[in-house]
């Protein structure tokens, strides 16, 4: 039996081939079905991975088939994915394809199967497909965990701008789950009970750590989420070169773009690929590289630059020949060798490259700045250049490059070199000039010589020698040096003429000497002043040459205004000059600037030809002129305004404006002509066009009256400013003869007052004595003649009274004034009232016997009782005591009272409203003789006498005690008698 | 008997409760790592609004509260109150000191992840003073005569997260990792209160004091 087996065996592995050669022959097509398919899922990539083997086929045959894939998703009937793919089959090969699949692989489950056909030239007869292998089922959420929620994919990387699918899967099967992107809720589309996928288009970069995505139960808490990482595109590398500085090594340089890096993804890298050689490297820098040139003297490279992240490569390439991109080292050493004023050799040295190559230099000379020389020089190793028709003392800067010279790729850096050039001797004469003045007597030369340029300095000056020669008489050379930077220098000479050599001194030697003549004599030369006009580029000026021997002009100008200290300057102009522009940066508008123009003669003398002066810009005046006033009269006055300068005013003065104000209603003088001025008042003005003319009489004015003048000087821009108006009023027409008599008048009032003062004893005695005598009073003269010849003045002896009334007053009686406020017991007034006829002492205190006469014919309260009251009164009673008295009641009551008192005191020299009678005291006699001690207590006896009053305020009836003998009216100022 | 009290009297210095006089104790110390631990509260505000800004959304959402899947590692400063009160001053302090040794040392490993040099610096000037905090603590234990809690050989916390470990899980971890530093500081200032007030010198004994002056 096992026998039997092993023929039958035999005998069938013997017929296969003859089978498989019979199918060849006969073209017959066999079903080829795919054999061990199996499924691999690779999460990261999203991929699903098929291997599958035939078996069928013979040994060593190869065969074109195509295998036709199904995909289906979650069950098998839903196919997703049909594919056919044709490759060659061998015998017992393993067969590979991969499926990408958009929905993260985790998120469902994926059957696969395939059948396949022979699709080779060589079978002429249409295949038919075999059978379907079984589904083999890819299922990737067997891995997972047990948490309720999973969204995938996980932690993928996308180049910006792609689509992403984005799915969750929940174990929980709720329906409110959420999903948002970066904080916002995106919505998508549910695949199955427990799994929703969200597509997201043209997904951009955010951050490097990723953009956030995340879903969660919406009350659960249960929460899961990826990070999508977003990269930015891989750009392509540009400008991409190389070059080599000595042959040995290239340097290969770009611009790398955008970094693409990302936590999840490095930044991209670069690979160098030389494609003659085959060698790559791998750089270490993201913009440059640096390649071994090969010993095998390769000429041509043909780089490709790669650039590759995780997602994409891109490469760019470049052919060249070595030789061609030389880029040479920057030169070194480069020194000046040999400097001299005029010339300096120049010395550098460059990086050899490879044997025996030249390089092409350039040497380039600046000077503040600015390239003046430029030289090429081809060299191995050792630069040198002779850099010539430099200028002495001055700063260069020396600069070279290089470039291979076999094939010009690109110059080196630049290498400088600053140097400075050997001073010389100074080239030119300097400038001088002169100004001659008399100091004590002696003919003063200041020298003034300007500093020489730089360019003809060759050097720094250290001294100007100065070499006085006298031409009229032969003496020793008088040399004097003086050290810069002085610009001028003094000399005192005699009346000989000098020769003046002065030269300027650097380190190496003088200059050529400039010379000056100057004779004794300063000549102050008379000559013709003009005017010259400003304009913005300077003065234009000009002159007539005088003789024809001019070796050259001078013109002089001070640089400041008038007022400050002279900046001299001057310029030499050519003996074919007859004008010239003076400018300056010193000249303000508004300026009197004088010019002086010399011929120089050929004996090197100057000889003044013209003054002239002229303003940049003429302004108005700035200030007016102090105007006098003189020789007022009824109908004039002069104005004068001698101290006004008119040089130094900031225009030239064309002459004066006259502004005069008559009082309202009048008329303008007759020289005057009406105006208006810029306050919209009407004056009068008058024009003075003779600058010098510096008084003006204003004249037909009318007397008594007021006028207001002004007076301003103008320009050619225009006047001054417009200052308050002085005020004048003209005098009366007569009051000059007024006032020849009046003053007069006053001197003799004046002296005549003198001399009363100086006489007023006498005069006293003569005109109103204290007790007139009536015999030398002129109106009993005047009775006596014209009325009673026989009246004489009456005597009290040769007076026999009618009755005298004693009365027997005693001591101590108390007197009560009525109506007043208080009695004078309350008073210190205790003596009685009365008028005494004479005065008594001041002490005397105690009433004394005494006969008071009263006379009221003479009492002043009576005949004016408004004045004052007429009783006694103390120097010590109060005023008020006065007031009741203002009554007629009161005066009577006084009167009676005082007619009832005993005799009182008065001090003396307050009786003045009192009597005073003709009477004299019976006890006295005289006033001079007064009682110092009376005896008391005394008697008083009165004697009442007429008394005038006031009829119309005496309208009291007197008193029984006050009889009248008879009434007198008198004029009120006898009452002061 | 006579050698028991000079035996007792020998000791005596070297009980750190009686030990007092010249010494002002841990008091100073406590009260130093106190405001410490405020001066950290108050500086993790501020980093920990940039680095969960670099995270980016949800992260940085103010009612942001994720469960915790990943950070189960971290020390848990979260405890019931009853038991935290039952602690005594040297498991209190132990705790302490344990929990920033591991934060600090996943801190670390946040540094070294951070992609931008400005929160690279931010983060390393916060490990400074968390180690000066660490520092501080150790001082307390040490002055209150505590040993400090030795690591177990092997058990050194690392930051090298696992390989299913996801960048999303990972973010999660960092921000447990600021939210747990937070409130351990937080807990920490109330544990350094607690023991600050503790460690007081008795109220009474002050009036006393004050009132020996005033006579």
């Amino acid at each position: 039996m096992a026998l039997f087996a092993v023929f039958q065996t035999t005998f069938l592995l013997a017929l296969l081939p003859l089978r498989t050669y019979k199918s060849e022959v006969l073209s017959e097509p066999l079903p080829l079905t795919p054999e061990s398919l199996k499924v691999s899922v690779n999460s990261t990539r999203q991929r699903l991975h098929l291997q599958w083997t035939v078996h069928s086929l013979a040994y060593h045959q190869e065969l074109k088939m195509v295998f036709q894939i199904q995909i289906s998703r979650f069950k098998t009937s839903n196919v997703i994915w049909v594919e056919n793919y044709r490759t060659t089959v061998k015998r017992n090969r393993v067969l590979h394809w991969s499926w990408e699949s958009k929905l993260p692989l985790e998120c469902a489950a994926h059957f696969i199967r395939m059948r396949s056909m022979v699709d080779d030239a060589r079978i002429p007869k249409p295949g038919f497909w075999s059978n379907w292998s079984s589904w083999e089922e890819a299922d990737a959420q067997n891995s997972l965990g047990h948490d309720p929620l999973f969204v995938f994919p996980k932690d993928k990387l996308v180049e910006e701008g792609s689509n992403v699918t984005i799915c969750y899967v929940s174990r929980i099967h709720q329906d409110n789950i959420s999903c948002y992107l970066e904080g916002v809720q995106i919505y998508g589309e549910r695949l199955d009970r427990s799994v929703s996928a969200f597509e997201l288009k043209n997904v951009s970069f955010i951050r490097k750590k990723g953009t956030n995505v995340f879903c969660k139960v919406d009350q659960g808490g249960a929460l899961g989420g990826i990070v999508l990482f977003v990269s930015k595109v891989l750009e392509e590398p540009k400008d991409f070169s190389c070059e080599t500085q000595d042959l040995k090594t290239l340097t290969c340089t770009w611009d790398p773009g955008s970094d693409t890096g990302l936590s999840k993804q490095p930044s991209q890298s670069y690979t160098l690929f030389e494609s003659f050689s085959g060698k790559k490297t791998l750089c270490k820098h993201r913009n440059w590289c640096n390649w071994q040139v090969a010993q095998d003297s390769q000429e041509t490279y043909n780089f490709t630059l790669v650039a590759e992240n995780y997602l994409r490569k891109r490469s760019v390439s470049i052919l060249f020949n070595l030789t061609q991109r030389v880029h040479p080292m920057t030169p070194y050493n480069l020194f000046p060798k040999n400097v001299r004023a005029t010339n300096a050799t120049m010395t550098w040295k460059v990086h050899s490259i490879g044997n025996n190559s030249t390089l092409l230099c350039r040497l380039e000379l600046l000077a503040e700045g600015k390239v003046i020389q430029q030289h090429n020089v081809s060299i191995k190793v050792n630069g040198e250049y002779l850099l010539s028709e430099l200028e002495p003392d001055t700063e260069y800067v020396a600069r070279v490059r290089c470039a291979y010279t076999n094939h010009f790729w690109k110059w080196s850096e630049l290498i400088s070199q600053k140097f400075n050039t050997a001073e010389a001797a100074p080239s030119e004469a300097p400038d001088v000039w002169r100004n001659m003045k008399m100091v004590s007597g002696h003919p003063t030369v200041s020298l003034f010589w300007k500093p020489l340029s730089k360019v003809h300095a060759n050097g720094k000056i250290l001294f100007y020698n100065v070499i006085v020669e006298n031409l009229d008489k032969p003496s020793r050379l008088e040399v004097l040096s003086i050290p810069a930077p002085a610009r001028s220098t003094e000399l005192t000479l005699d009346q000989c003429s000098y020769q003046i050599h002065v030269t300027a001194h650097n380190n190496v030697g003088p200059s050529p000497a400039s010379v000056i003549v100057i004779s004794g004599d300063p000549g102050n030369e008379e000559v013709e002043s003009g005017r010259v006009n400003g304009t913005e580029d300077g003065f234009s000026v000009s002159w007539k040459p005088q003789s024809g021997d001019a070796t050259g002009y001078v013109v002089e100008w001070c640089d400041g205004p008038q007022d400050l200290p002279c900046v001299l300057q001057w310029k030499n102009l050519g003996p074919n000059t007859t004008s010239t522009v003076i400018s300056s940066g010193a000249f303000r508008p508004g300026v009197r600037y004088n010019f002086r123009i010399y011929e120089i003669s050929a004996k090197r003398m100057a000889h003044l030809l013209e003054k002239k002066a002229g303003y940049l810009e003429e302004l108005a005046p700035s200030d007016n002129p102090q105007v006098v006033m003189s020789n007022l009269t009824s109908h004039s006055f002069t104005l004068s305004w001698k101290d006004y300068s008119t040089e130094s005013q900031p225009g030239f003065i064309q002459g004066y404006h006259v502004y005069l104000k008559p009082k309202a209603g009048e008329q303008c003088p007759p020289a005057f002509e009406k105006t208006v001025l810029p306050e919209d008042s009407v004056c009068c003005k008058h024009t003075i066009d003779n600058p010098e003319q510096k008084t003006f009489v204003v004249e037909n004015l009318q007397p008594e009256s007021i006028y207001e003048f002004f007076v301003t000087p103008y320009t050619s821009v225009g006047e001054g400013p417009l200052d308050a108006f002085t005020k004048i009023t003209t005098p009366d027409e007569y009051s000059h003869i007024l006032i020849r008599i009046i003053l007069p008048m006053i001197f003799c009032v004046l002296i005549v007052m003198i001399i009363c003062y100086l006489k007023r004893q006498w005069l006293k005695e003569k005109c109103y004595p204290d007790i007139p005598d009536p015999y030398k009073s002129s109106v009993l003269s005047l009775i006596k003649s014209k009325e009673n010849p026989h009246l004489t003045i009456m005597n009290v002896n040769d007076c026999v009274p009618d009755a005298i009334e004693v009365i027997n007053k005693p001591e101590g009686s108390k007197i009560q004034f009525l109506g007043t406020r208080k009695s004078l017991t309350e008073t210190e007034f205790t003596k009685p009232a009365c008028i005494y006829l004479l005065p008594t002492e001041k002490n005397y205190s105690g009433p004394g016997p005494c006969i008071c006469f009263e006379n009221f014919t003479y009492n002043q309260a009576a005949s004016d009782f408004a004045s004052c009251g007429h009783f006694p009164v103390t120097p010590q009673a109060p005023p008020h005591q006065l007031g009741p008295l203002t009554s007629p009641e009161n005066l009577l009551k006084a009167l009676e009272q005082n007619y009832m008192n005993s005799l009182g005191e008065i001090p003396a020299g307050e009786a003045n409203l009192n009597y005073v009678s003709q009477l004299a005291s019976p006890t006295s006699g005289d006033k001079d003789s007064l009682p110092t001690n009376p005896p008391e207590p005394a008697l008083c006896s009165e004697y009442k006498m007429q008394m005038a009053i006031p009829l119309g305020l005496a309208s009291a009836p007197p008193s029984e005690n006050s009889s009248l003998s008879s009434a007198t009216l008198l004029g009120q100022g006898e009452h002061y008698r | 008997m006579l050698a028991c009290l000079c035996a007792v009297l020998w000791h005596l210095p070297a009980v750190p409760a009686l030990n007092r006089t010249g010494d002002p104790g841990p008091g100073p110390s406590i009260q130093k790592t106190y405001d410490l631990t405020r001066y950290l509260e108050h500086q993790l505000r501020s980093l920990a609004g940039t680095y969960l800004n670099y995270l980016g959304p949800p992260f940085n959402e103010p009612d942001f509260n994720p469960p915790r899947l990943g950070a189960e590692t971290l020390p848990r400063a979260t405890v019931n109150l009853e038991v935290w009160r039952s602690l005594n001053d040297r498991l209190r302090l132990t705790q302490n000191y344990e929990a920033y040794s591991h934060l600090l040392c996943y801190l670390r490993g946040l540094n070294r992840q951070a992609a931008t040099a400005e929160l690279r610096r931010s983060l390393a000037h916060f490990c400074t003073s968390l180690q000066g905090l660490l520092g501080s603590i150790a001082g307390v234990m040490a002055a209150l005569g505590y040993p400090l809690p030795q690591p177990l050989p092997g058990t050194e916390p690392t930051w090298t997260p696992g390989p299913a470990h996801s960048d999303f899980l990972q973010k999660m971890d960092d921000f447990w990792l600021l939210k747990e530093l937070q409130t351990w500081l937080w807990r920490s200032a109330k544990d350094f209160n607690r023991l600050k007030k503790k460690m007081q010198p008795p109220a009474a004994a002050v009036t006393l004091h004050l009132e020996a002056h005033g006579f």
